[in-house]
């Protein structure tokens, strides 16, 4: 398990997956904004679960990023 | 402008805007990954972005308690503007006209009693939202929505009991109270029905519920 791990990492796109994870996070952010700015039935809901969802998702890019980036650099450990 | 004005939607705008500057400047700039710029993405994408759910959440909870969110659907129209009119008397209106109520009217009577009501009540505000744009209710003529959609459960005379506790002379002394004491704490007979104190929205029911 920790193996097949370590070998996703060693691949993984740091910069890429970076960059996604920025956008995935304006994405929750802007869905944040947007319900406590229209706070409206629907825009309130999705700041609450589907933004805070995406902005879940973007941190972990960030830190399997982190994680890969450690890993890339002593690859034999 | 929403809730932007309140403690916690001032704090999560801020804390979107302070992440979305720094998710931004290394979406243009594309910096060379070093500890400044991880350091700028873990504020960026962890810190700021968690101040800002916490503060969402305190702010979207705050919201769905105000009565211009529950009048915002538009088959809570005329539940809203009854309550706002300062010449009804329907029940609902009266309590809505309490200071202590105020901008938190729905909310206050319609939240369910004890430990679990604030969640459930939440849970509750979830299948509004959830019947109102898919099940149909969004499409759905005012007048028949009137016709035909009522309160998912009988109004519990505990949330009456909130306010007016009935342990005091006001109400022991009323005889009509006594006669049905075991049937109102049975919620069989409603404080707010015919005969009673009177449906709390008048226009919203049949002539034969009345």
């Amino acid at each position: 398990m920790m193996k097949r791990l370590l070998r996703i990492l060693v691949r993984w796109p740091t910069e890429r997956a970076l960059l996604f994870a920025c956008v995935l996070g304006l994405i929750a952010l802007a869905l944040m904004a947007a319900g406590v700015l229209l706070a409206t039935p629907l825009p309130v809901v999705a700041s609450m679960s589907v933004a805070q969802g995406i902005g879940v998702l973007a941190c972990l890019l960030f830190g399997l990023s982190v994680a890969a980036e450690v890993a890339q650099r002593n690859p034999e450990r | 402008m929403g809730s932007a004005a309140t403690p916690f939607g001032a704090l999560a705008l801020a804390a979107a805007a302070a992440a979305a500057v720094l998710l931004l400047h290394h979406l243009i700039v594309r910096p060379k990954l070093g500890p400044g710029t991880r350091l700028k993405l873990l504020l960026g994408l962890a810190v700021f972005p968690f101040v800002a759910a916490v503060a969402t959440t305190g702010s979207g909870m705050q919201r769905t308690t105000e009565r211009e969110f529950c009048g915002s659907c538009h088959v809570m129209e005329t539940h809203l503007s009854d309550l706002e009119d300062p010449n009804s008397l329907s029940l609902a209106s009266r309590h809505g006209r309490n200071q202590q109520m105020g901008p938190h009217a729905c909310y206050t009577c319609h939240a369910d009693y004890g430990m679990l009501g604030y969640p459930l009540t939440k849970l509750t505000g979830m299948m509004h939202v959830y019947n109102y744009y898919l099940g149909g209710y969004r499409k759905m003529p005012l007048e028949e929505f009137h016709k035909e959609v009522r309160v998912a459960k009988p109004y519990p005379n505990t949330n009456c009991q909130q306010c007016h506790s009935g342990t005091l002379s006001s109400f022991a002394n009323v005889r009509d109270h006594l006669g049905v004491l075991e049937e109102l704490k049975a919620n069989k007979v409603s404080c707010a029905s015919a005969g009673c104190h009177g449906v709390a929205h008048r226009f919203s029911k049949r002539p034969e519920e009345l």
